[in-house]
This record gives structure tokens, sequence and C-alpha cells, in this order.
């Protein structure tokens, strides 16, 4: 039987459109909602054409804003899948919730089926954040959401953002501090960046905030409480991993269903179109609605996965660099590594991984990785 | 047309920049139809673009006129141009020994100015007959009679007679070709004696090889001719000689007094030398010319590719420029931020500047030139003297016993209201003063001696600044002496890194080390370690400012759909670091570290 792998579900919609957002989602409009989930059900079975579906052992429905789904339409999505995809015994399943729409009939409907993890985009406990972010909900609702998934036995993880125009590191403080008290398994703090092509991107705000002491700060706040950094925006208790997330630094092969969803297998990696009115279209008269594609061979390869695997806690097994590559190309990296100051990484025998200096600069370490 | 040698003058026009002699050359041309109105163009005796652009001669056109004066006689006159600039003194002196007159020609209103007065002295010590022209009188700021009464109590003309011309509007031309007549002697010379003709300047032509401009003193040059180079001793057979009309025209034969070209299979006008004495090879003079002398750069750079492939181009064009310029001196050298490149030596600033906008224009290579500095001379411990062209020719701080340096005296001629500041500039460089005196009540004569270091920096600039344009310099070397001088090395990260050294007198090395690092701490980016920058005299550190580690760089998030993304940022951030110089352990990124080396060239104060 074939290793079980992984599954992602893009839901391209959302309330409103944040102005630093470069995902593919959008308000939806009257009939968007079911011509998607009519759509994703064509795309795989356009899928299961091409060969058995693999079995699933961890699944992702991300987006956008999965919650903005009502209970019946998540009905039906979950109908779709199941009848497409066997997943393994013990599969971790995540879904991604905004305060703003999170509603208890979801959570019931979530724990019922298979789902053992809620992401929650929370971002942050300062109203005054929230509004410079553009966000739909405020601090009330957010608190309220975590309450209300933390009463279930669903693992919480909340996403939280920093570096926001005028965003104070005293709030930031206070931020973590609250989401603990909410009994969160799983934090992902990500640094605002500015894309090309959002609002942001085009025209910078003022005011930005310097990200380094909020990281800072939360590598050693978080770690202090039991979260440990497993990954370079991920802390979690231990065991409490998003096992999804870990699956994609160790190159672990994934579908990517609806607009603009990624996916990666036999070394070939894919993406949908960024359209929903295409990708309807595409499917419909039976074309795969995979936009782009490339093949990573070689020492891009190797690099790749050496850059992923680096930025988890676990890091680079030398061992299996070796196998997957031959003696070469590990020496290569390592001798270039060994030109680096010792305390950006944390060596065991056999291992090699960042410390959390060595988190906070990833980017210049992995540059030398590049072949 | 060939006349006799008493109607012949050989006569040169001597001013400072700007007060019109180009200008003047060309009414010369067009009044004697030497060039029809068809073929003038602007200043047509500058041919190099260059020239031009900046409106200043540097190269030497030598032209014939034929001219019929008002006694009737026809009369070849050779108006042989010289370069205004202190740069090329040396091409200045030989031009002024190919004749035996000079118009000195004076701005109307700006009066007699620094160079005026230092190529007029120049003349007159070559003996050459000189004949003031009072130019620009149509200007309304003209006051010709306070510039004749400049010209009398300055340079000790009589002005009595004083020319008076407008050569932009063409008056006064007529009066001046006939004074050039009437008062520059004719040359004298034996047609029957042994063959001496002076180069007086030579350019390399991609088709003929080297042109020599040459004056014939004694003896005549024929086509076919063995001639002999008498300071080079190399041997040509004569294949062609000729004359500028101001196009070159063959002529059979070049007598005593004529000016002209010649052109003999030279490979290299490194073997035909400015100064040099062409003579018979069967019947030799018996010597050569006086006045000769090898010409020694005094200014040094490094000139470097900005593409480190671009090596061997940069070197064939400093080849083919000094086929044309022999007094571009270079040799390789390589430096540890810069790569592989050249050390040249020129003979002042303007000269670098131009050879660097040749490299540029007529070579197409792209470069960096690295600040400027003079040859010291330095006496060792061990008694020894070494000649260093750049700092990093010096030997450890405990083995020299002294340090000597160029100096030049300079004169400047200042409206009496800059003459604080002007002095005040002098002392802050370096400079001893030496005398002042008052021209007329308005403006002063200054004389200081100063380190010739202390002026290639940006004196020029700075002296227009503070005296807002209206004072003039000229200098002249004064040879070498001891001053207290130090190499202050830039180290990066411990490393020592060539291309900030410097040498400095021992007072400043503080403040300008401290500059540079300073500077350096600008435009260095954080590394993923500490970067310590340091400025030492030796072994002691005079200034240390660290470049703290890189604190945070990373694109957090990663999942699914940014793998690609996310490879493809860091590719480029690579691609981006590999046009970055590596200096040890650090990468620059290039734009920072030419900027800084540009700075380096007028910001060193």
């Amino acid at each position: 039987m074939p290793p079980a792998i992984s599954l992602y579900v893009h839901v391209p919609f959302c309330r409103s459109k944040c102005p630093y957002c470069a995902f593919y989602s959008f308000p939806p409009a009257v009939g968007d909602i079911p011509s998607f989930l009519q759509a994703l059900e064509k795309e795989i079975a356009l899928l299961g054409r091409e060969g058995d579906l693999p079995r699933i052992r961890t699944a992702y429905i991300g987006g956008g804003t999965p919650s903005l789904l009502s209970v019946p339409d998540w009905r039906r999505l979950i109908r779709i899948l199941e009848r497409a995809f066997t997943f393994i015994p013990g599969a971790e399943v995540t879904v991604e919730a905004n305060p703003a729409s999170l509603t208890g009939g979801h959570l019931s409907l979530w724990k019922d089926w298979r789902v053992t993890r809620v992401s929650l985009g929370v971002q942050s406990l300062q109203d005054k954040d929230l509004l410079a972010a553009g966000r739909a909900h405020d601090r009330r609702l957010a608190l309220d959401s975590m309450t209300r998934i933390s009463g279930t036995d669903l693992s919480l993880s909340v996403d939280l953002l920093f570096g926001l125009p005028g965003q104070h590191f005293r709030g930031w403080g206070e931020t973590l501090r609250e989401i603990l008290s909410e009994g969160v398994d799983h934090v992902s703090i990500y640094q605002l960046t500015l894309e090309e092509g959002t609002p942001w991107g085009e025209r910078p705000p003022n005011d930005l905030a310097e990200g380094y002491p909020f990281y800072r700060w939360a590598q050693y706040y978080l770690e202090k409480k039991g979260l440990l950094q497993y990954e370079i925006a991920s802390f979690a208790r231990p065991g409490r991993w998003c096992r999804h997330n870990v699956s994609y630094w160790r190159g672990g092969e994934f579908i990517g269903l609806g607009p603009s969803a990624w996916g990666y297998r036999k070394y070939q990696r894919t993406r949908n179109i960024p359209d929903l009115p295409e990708y309807c279209s595409m499917v419909a008269r039976g074309k795969s609605p995979v936009c782009y594609s490339e093949r990573l061979e070689g020492d891009r390869l190797a690099s790749e996965s050496a850059i992923l695997a680096l930025r988890t806690r676990w890091g680079i097994r030398l061992q299996d660099l070796r196998r997957d590559w031959g003696d070469d190309l590990p020496e290569r990296m390592a001798a270039a590594l060994k030109e680096l100051p010792r305390d950006l990484f944390r060596r065991s025998p056999g291992r090699i991984a960042l410390s959390r200096r060595g988190m906070r600069v990833g980017n210049s370490i992995w540059e030398r990785l590049v072949p | 047309m060939k006349v006799p040698t008493e109607r012949i003058r050989n006569f040169c026009i001597i001013a400072h920049v700007d007060h019109g002699k180009s200008t003047l050359a060309d009414r010369l041309l067009e009044a004697t139809t030497t060039v029809s109105a068809r073929e003038m163009r602007e200043q047509i005796l500058d041919t190099l673009e260059l020239e031009r652009e900046r409106g200043i001669t540097i190269k030497l056109v030598p032209v014939q006129m034929k001219y019929r004066a008002s006694d009737g006689q026809d009369y070849v006159l050779n108006l042989i141009d010289t370069p205004g600039h202190v740069d090329f003194s040396y091409e200045v002196s030989r031009s002024l020994a190919a004749c035996e007159g000079a118009l000195l020609i004076v701005d109307a209103a700006q009066g007699v100015e620094a160079q005026t007065v230092a190529n007029a002295y120049l003349a007159v010590d070559q003996g050459l007959e000189i004949v003031p022209v009072i130019n620009k009188i149509d200007l309304p700021s003209a006051q010709p009679k306070q510039a004749a009464k400049e010209i009398e109590e300055v340079v000790g003309l009589d002005c009595s007679e004083v020319l008076l011309a407008s050569a932009k509007e063409g008056t006064g031309i007529p009066e001046i070709l006939e004074a050039v007549i009437s008062k520059v002697p004719p040359p004298f010379g034996d047609s029957e004696s042994s063959l001496q003709a002076l180069v007086f300047d030579s350019i390399y032509n991609n088709y003929r090889g080297v042109i020599c401009y040459i004056r014939v003193t004694n003896g005549t040059i024929r086509t076919g001719d063995m001639v002999t180079f008498m300071a080079t001793r190399k041997n040509f057979q004569v294949e062609e000689i000729g004359v500028f009309g101001p196009d070159m025209r063959p002529v059979d034969e070049l007598g005593p007094g004529e000016v002209g070209y010649l052109i003999c299979n030279i490979k290299s006008v490194e073997e035909a030398r400015v100064g040099d004495t062409v003579t018979s090879l069967r019947t030799p003079a018996r010597s050569p010319l006086p006045g000769y002398r090898k010409v020694k750069p005094v200014v040094f750079c490094g000139f470097y590719p900005i593409e480190r492939d671009e090596y061997p181009q940069l070197r064939d064009a400093l080849e083919k420029l000094q086929m044309n310029d022999s007094a571009i001196f270079f040799e390789p050298e390589s430096s540890t931020a810069l790569g592989f490149g050249f050390r040249c030596g020129f003979l002042g600033l303007l000269h670098m500047e131009i050879a660097r906008e040749r490299l540029n224009r007529e070579f197409g290579v792209d470069l960096v030139a690295t600040a400027p500095n003079v040859i010291y001379q330095i006496r060792t411990t061990a008694g020894e003297m070494i000649e260093a062209h750049r700092p990093s020719d010096f030997p450890e701080a405990s083995q020299i016993e002294e340090v000597l340096e160029p100096f030049i005296k300079i004169t400047g001629f200042v409206p009496a209201e800059y003459v604080g500041k002007v002095m005040q500039l002098c002392q802050d460089r370096r400079g001893v003063f030496l005398g002042m005196d008052y021209i007329t009540p308005q403006r002063a004569r200054v004389a200081y001696e100063l380190p010739l270091a202390e002026f290639i920096i940006d004196f020029h600039d700075r002296l227009k600044s503070v005296t807002r344009g209206f004072a003039s310099i000229d200098y002249e070397h004064s040879g070498f002496k001891a001053s207290n001088l130090v190499k202050v090395d830039i180290l990066i990260g411990g490393d020592p890194v060539d291309a900030f050294c410097f040498v400095c007198h021992a007072d400043r090395a503080y403040q300008r080390g401290q500059e540079v690092v300073r500077k350096l701490k600008e435009i260095i980016p954080r590394q993923l370690f500490e970067v310590s920058l340091q400025a030492a005299i030796g072994k002691r550190v005079i200034v240390r400012q660290n470049v703290k580690p890189l604190r945070k760089d990373v694109l957090a998030k990663c999942y699914g759909g940014d793998i690609t993304r996310k490879r493809k940022l860091l590719e480029k951030q690579k691609e981006g670091k590999k046009r970055m110089k590596q200096i040890g352990r650090i990468s620059l990124p290039q734009e920072a570290f030419l900027a800084f080396l540009k700075a380096g060239d007028d910001e060193e104060e």
C-alpha cells in the first residue's frame, strides 16, 4: 500500500481583504461558494482518474477563511472529502478559523467529523493593532473564540502578527500572556511582510514596528511557558507540533485542492490557477487546473531539502542527507556552514540545527546553502 | 609654398584658461584663410573630444598659416598651440622652445591671472619675444587700461603699444598678424649643418603609427633620410614629412625654422619622446638640443575594472593610451578589495582625470579609481631609500627613519577681500607662507609652499568655493622634503584592507582614521558576526568601532505554497551577494564600495 500523504484544501473566501494579505481570497458573491464546492468535487474526480487517491495522514483546510463557509456548506465539503479520501487512523486534521466568523455550530460539526486542531487567526489581542491591520474582529471576539475552542477537546493554535504599524512591544507581551491563559497548545508568529500586489506592498504604511524585539521576546517567553520553538515561526507544547506543517518541512508529499493551492508529489511541485471562475471552468471541462509546475532535481532539490529541514528544531540529519544525496553535497553544505559563528547552531552527533540565535537570522544562513 | 627662413615666424599663444586662446587661434586661421569658413568649426585646434568638452587645451596641434603682410611679402606663420595646464608644464616648455615669439593674451575684464604669469615667465626664460594682447574688449566689464597696467606691473612687459582685440567679434586680428611679423624674430639656423629637429609633441595614430611634431632648428630633413632620436637612440627611416594646414600635407623637406610632422614607422610614443632631438644617422649632430628630460609622474592612483573579468581590456586600453601619452605610467597591482588592476602615475590631477575619461570613452572600460596619492621617498633605518607609489609600499613603521614628500610652491592671484580665506586654506593644508604683495589695491599675489599631497585632494575645489572662483593659482614643484607622515592601516575584521589605507600627516591620522571608519561603518551591512573596524598606525590602533552582527533576517512563513517562492527569494538573495565585493569574510554591496572610494576622492579632509 502506498504511504499516506498530506492534503491541503484552499478555501478562497474572506469577509474582507486585509491590506497586507497576498493569498488568493476575496469576499464571495452569491453562488461563489456552491460553484467552489462543485469544482472541488470535480477536481478530486479528475485526480482520481489518474490513479488511486492516496490515503491521508494530515489534512489542512486553510484559506482564505474556511469558517466563512456556513455549517451546511461545511457539511457538503466534509461529504466531498470523505467520499474521496481515506484518512488513516489518528490523522491530524486542521481547520483555519477567524474569530469574526467562527460559530459554535462550526465547532461541533468539526469535532463530530475528524478535526483535531483549529488554527485561529487572532493576530493580536490589542484592538489598536487589529484596527491597524484591517482585521474584521476585535479583542473581545478573539477571546470568545479562544474560550469556545478551549472548551472542546480540539487543540487550539493561534496565529499572531508582529511588526504592525505602531505596534507596541508591551501589547505584544500582553497578547502572548493572554493567549497562554486561554490554553493554547500551539502558536505561530509571523512578522508582517510587505508583499507585492497588496495595498501595503504598493504603499507601505508608516511607523512599521521593528520586528526583532517582538520575535526575541516570543522566543524567550513562550519557551519559558513550555511552548518549544520547533520551527522558525512555530511554538508548541511537546507533541502538539503541527504534523502537517512539519511534513512540508521534511519534503513530504501533499495534494493541493482549490484555486491557487500548491501540491507536491513525486518531486513535482504544482500550483492551481489562482482564479475561481477560471478554476471552475477548467475542471468543468475536465482539464487539470494546474497553472505552474516545476520539477526540482539534484543540487537545487538537495539544498531546498536542507534549508527546509534547518527551519525546524530537528535540523538536518547528516546521515539522511548522505543517504539521499551522496557524500559530496552534504560535505559542501557542512563546509559552508562551518565558516559561520558557532553560536548560530546547535550541534549534536550526526545532526545540525539552528540555535535560537540562528533562527533569528535564518535567511542569511540558508542563503549559504543555495547552490 | 616655400619661403626663405627670414619669412617664417614660429609663435604660440599663452593665456589663462578662458581668456580666449582657442577663439583667437580660430580667428587667425580664418584671417589667413588657412581654413575656409566652410571648414571652420569652433576652436578647430582642439582635436580631442574631451578638450572640446572641457574647453581646455591639452594636446598641442601646430598649424601652418600663409599670410601676405602689409609689406607685400608672403610669410609662413607657424602657430604652436600650448596646453595651458600646469600638469603639462614640461610640454609647455618644449613647445615654447619651438617658437621665437608668443602672444600673451589677457582678458580685458579679468586681468592678469596666475597661469598668465607662470607661462609668460616660462616664455621669457626661453628668450621668446612676447607680444601682449588684451582680449575681450567687447565685454561691458572690460577694463583694458587696467589690464595693460597689470601686464606692465606684474609681468614687466612694455604695454605702450598693447594690442586690443576681441577674438569673439574678430576685431584687432590684422593688427595681431602684423605684430607677429614685425615683433617676433625669424628663426635662424644653418641649413647646411647637421640635422637637429626638436620633437615638441607626438601623437599615436592607428593607421600611421606615431606622428611626431617637429621643429627643425638646423639642417634639413627629407623623406627617405635615416634619422636617429638622440635620447632614445632609436633609428628610423623617414617615411613622410609634412606640414599642418591644418590637415596633414606632405612636403619633400623641412629646413631650418620650419615646423611640421614626421612619420617614420614608430610604434609607440615612448620611442619618440617630447623634447627629444632628431638628427641624421649618417652625420649626427654633436649634441642634442637642450632641455630634454624624461617626465616623471607625480600623482598615483589605482585603476581597477569594475567588472573583474575586464582586467585584460583595461590592460590593453592602458597600453594604447600609453602609446599616445608617454607620461602615463602603469604597473599591475592587486588589491584584496578590488582584485587585479593597475597602479598608474600621472603628471597631475587633470592628467589623471583625462586618462580616466579617455579610458572610459575611447576604450569603453568602466573603472574605479582609488584616491590619488603622491610619490613618497622613505629612508629606512637601514639607510636605504625606497620610493613608495602607494601606501602599501611603506615598510613597517619600525623600519622607517624618515618620510619625504613632494612639495610645491603655489602662487595665487586673489581679490583682496579673499586673501584671508586663501591664507587660511593654505595654512590648513600645512602650507608655509612665502610672501604676499598687492599687484593693485584690489588684488594680491600670495605665495605658499605646501605638500603636493594636500594640493591634490581638493585644493582647487576648496579654493574655488572660498573665493567664489575669483582666485587663480599656479604651482611649480619644489622638491622632496621630510614630513611627519604616517601610514594608517584600515583593518576590517582584523585584516588590513589596502584599498582603504592611506598616508597622512601624523597630526591628522586620528581624525582621518575616524572619518574612514565612520564611513565604513555606514556602508558595511550587518553580517552574521560582529565586524571590527580599526584604524591603526603600525601596531597601534587609533580608532576602533564595531559593526554589530545581524539581529534578525528571516521571512518567517513557509508552508506548502511558500516553499517555491521562498527558494526563489533565497536564490535572488544569493545572486545579489555574488555581485558583492568580498573583503575577507565580509560582503559589501558593490555600489556602497564604489561610493566609498568616490567619496574618498573629494572628502578626505
